[in-house]
């Protein structure tokens, strides 16, 4: 145990004083000599200086000689150290009178008794599992408890406390640190099944320890432990080894499930943008093809205005030459045959195939009828205007 | 002479240490004069007893803890749980305690366990697992702190306390708990996958739906667009065509025929009969 035994025998007084002792005992040895002297030997003990003692001499001084040693001897024993992390539990025939702070101290002995207990290293222990070395290994009926809803929880707690009152840990209590191992399995199993298994094992689980805390050291007073905990850890939480398992998939679905919703959303932000964008070109080209429908319309239309303000002014002339123009462009381009026999009943052999292989095609331009702009260069439409004006003069002479 | 004086000193001695006593402060003590008690209550310290006649019995004064094997109890439900309990008990009253026990912390722990599980058999026969082991877990320790201080009384001890440590499940129990947590769990989980499946497809389905009411009023707008086009193309054809339509007529015809017949290989076989063909045969333009 950490605290020595009734009476603290196992550190000898002597072999710790040593040197300090003598000049102090030199005196208290003579002064007893002298009483001693006085009492049972006569004059003789009265001699001063180192007469020493004359073992044999004669029985009174040999007598009183051996008792004075064995005085010294008790007076040297009661002599202890109460080491600095220690306080030392003062018995007087098995009475508490006094607890003593570390430092060198006296006390008859035989009458009084020391009990050294450690009140400042912090102790240790371990619930629900037990470190060997550098593994650790589960003590299950420990750790496994119930909760609310009925389930099973792994838990396993280190509890770390010290001495708070050294007189109560020795006096009051069998055995207190078993008797604390009782409170936290208690106290912790009694929390546990007051709250569900998923509250301990995910968001409770600190306020469990601060709840078991409250519950330890309050069942400690009350058994006058003396014992003061300093920290409870929930090492750990976690569902028993059989269900790790389902539990870990449970873990992984809520992964999955926010994978998936992830990757939806990713589709979603990339096609509808990408309709937007598409929306927007289909505004566009139609937009586009609604100014130049216009736009051609607008042109179509004063090309056509221009020509018939022309035609106004000779319509017949105009509008013949529109139309050899018309037929010329169309006869000019195209593959013809003439066919001058008016109601023969010969049959005339039309190598068509022949007729479509003898001349390339020549694909032209946009040419209407017009201000004879297949004729020339391009020109300004003004420019065309009174080229026909002069051309129609020509032809009408 | 002084062999006398030895002598004397030892015998005082002998007798000295037969008539003196040490209670420590750990301990009660009883004083008994040839069988009879004589004295209790001792205070800590150093006590005179008369040497031979009279004995002195001595007991631990400390906290005592009874700590029993675990025992299984039926709930109403009749499910076994095991339930593992200490008590923390004093001796108070050591006359009582001597005389009922003997002095015996065993025998006493014996009594008392007897009372624990008396106790918790009937709590526990009254009430379902949940209530055991959530609801009503405190009213049961103190019923049983009661029921053992009815019995303290007259093993002159004092109860401080009476706690339930575990109460737990069999181990045969404990398994189809562990399987039903299991099953649980893989219904969390289907659950979990599930719904991120459901709001996946909505999102998508939600997304695609956009995109096609998205194309979908962009065409209509769109053609509304080309149809405000087309109108007013229309109406600039139609004012300007209208100015002398038997012309646009011609105008547009002949346009046609241009279009049309822009090709080598389109072939025409022709009459020259036609007003084009006026000249053809005849230079006066007669039939």
């Amino acid at each position: 145990m950490a605290w020595n035994q009734p009476g603290g025998n196992g550190k000898d007084p002597w072999g710790n004083r040593g040197s300090q002792g003598p000049p102090d005992l030199d005196e208290v040895l003579k002064k007893l000599q002298a009483k001693l002297g006085r009492m049972f030997g006569g004059r003789r003990g009265g001699i001063p200086g180192g007469g020493g003692f004359r073992f044999g001499a004669g029985g009174a001084i040999g007598f009183g000689a051996i008792l004075i040693a064995a005085i010294a001897l008790w007076a040297l024993s009661g002599i202890y150290i109460i080491d600095p992390p220690e306080q030392g539990v003062v018995l007087r025939f098995g009475k508490l009178v006094r607890t003593v702070d570390p430092g060198p101290h006296w006390r008859p002995r035989f009458i009084e008794d020391v009990i050294k207990v450690n009140v400042q290293t912090i102790r240790n222990q371990d619930i629900g599992f037990r470190r060997q070395a550098a593994s650790v290994s589960s003590v299950p009926h420990e750790a496994l408890m119930l909760t609310e809803d009925e389930n099973i929880v792994d838990l396993q707690f280190n509890v770390q406390y010290r001495v708070k009152d050294a007189s109560n840990f020795v006096l009051e209590v069998v055995d207190p640190e078993i008797t604390l191992k009782q409170a936290t399995e208690s106290a912790v199993r009694e929390i546990v099944g007051r709250n569900t298994m998923d509250f301990v094992l995910t968001e409770g689980r600190a306020q469990v320890a601060a709840e078991a805390e409250t519950m330890i050291q309050e069942i400690l007073d009350r058994y006058r432990t003396g014992l003061q905990l300093t920290t409870v850890n929930m090492q750990d939480a976690q569902p028993p080894d059989p269900v790790q398992e389902a539990f870990l998939d449970a873990i992984r679905a809520r992964e999955d499930q926010e994978r998936i919703i992830n990757e939806a959303n990713a589709y979603k932000a990339d096609i509808v943008p990408k309709a937007r964008g598409e929306g927007a070109a289909i505004l566009q080209r139609a937009e586009a093809y609604r100014q130049r429908i216009i736009a051609e319309a607008e042109g179509e239309t004063d090309r056509f205005l221009k020509v018939l303000d022309e035609y106004r002014k000779a319509p017949a002339v105009t509008r013949e030459r529109l139309y050899i123009e018309a037929m010329e462009s169309v006869l000019a381009k195209s593959s013809k045959v003439m066919v001058d026999v008016r109601g023969g009943n010969s049959l005339i052999y039309l190598p068509i195939d022949k007729l479509l292989g003898s001349r390339p095609g020549s694909a032209d331009e946009d040419s209407e009828i017009g201000a004879g702009r297949d004729r020339s260069v391009p020109q300004t439409s003004r420019d065309d205007a009174a080229r026909t004006r002069s051309g129609l003069r020509e032809r009408t002479r | 002479m002084n062999r006398a004086y030895i002598i004397g000193i030892v015998v005082l001695a002998v007798i000295g240490a037969l008539s003196v006593f040490i209670v420590d402060e750990r301990e009660v003590a009883l004083k008994l004069r040839l069988g009879r008690i004589e004295q209790v209550g001792y205070e800590p310290g150093l006590h005179f007893k008369w040497p031979l006649v009279e004995n002195v019995l001595k007991f631990d004064a400390r906290i005592q803890n009874l700590d029993a094997d675990p025992q299984l109890y039926l709930t109403v439900e009749k499910k076994n749980v095991i339930v593992d309990s200490f008590v923390k008990w004093l001796v108070q009253d050591v006359e009582r305690f001597y005389t009922s026990t003997g002095g015996s912390v065993l025998r006493a722990n014996d009594r008392l366990q007897a009372v624990v599980v008396k106790q918790l058999r009937d709590a526990f026969g009254s009430r379902t697992i949940q209530q055991v082991v959530s609801g009503e877990r405190a009213e049961i320790m103190d019923q049983l702190v009661l029921a053992l201080k009815r019995q303290a009384d007259e093993l002159g001890v004092a109860i401080i306390d009476a706690r339930m440590k575990r109460v737990d499940l069999p181990e045969r129990v404990s398994q189809s708990v562990f399987d039903r947590m299991s099953a649980e769990r893989k219904e969390v989980a289907k659950r979990f996958r599930s719904e991120g499946e459901e709001r996946g497809r909505r999102i998508r389905a939600d997304a695609d739906k956009q995109r096609e009411v998205i194309l979908a009023e962009s065409e209509r707008d769109a053609q509304k667009i080309r149809g405000d086009g087309d109108g007013r193309a229309t109406e600039v054809f139609a004012n300007a065509f209208s100015k002398d339509a038997e012309f646009y007529a011609l105008y547009r015809s002949l346009n046609s025929y241009k279009n049309t017949f822009n090709n080598s290989s389109d072939i025409l076989l022709l009459e020259p009969n036609s007003q084009f063909f006026r000249y053809f045969k005849d230079a006066q333009g007669k039939r």
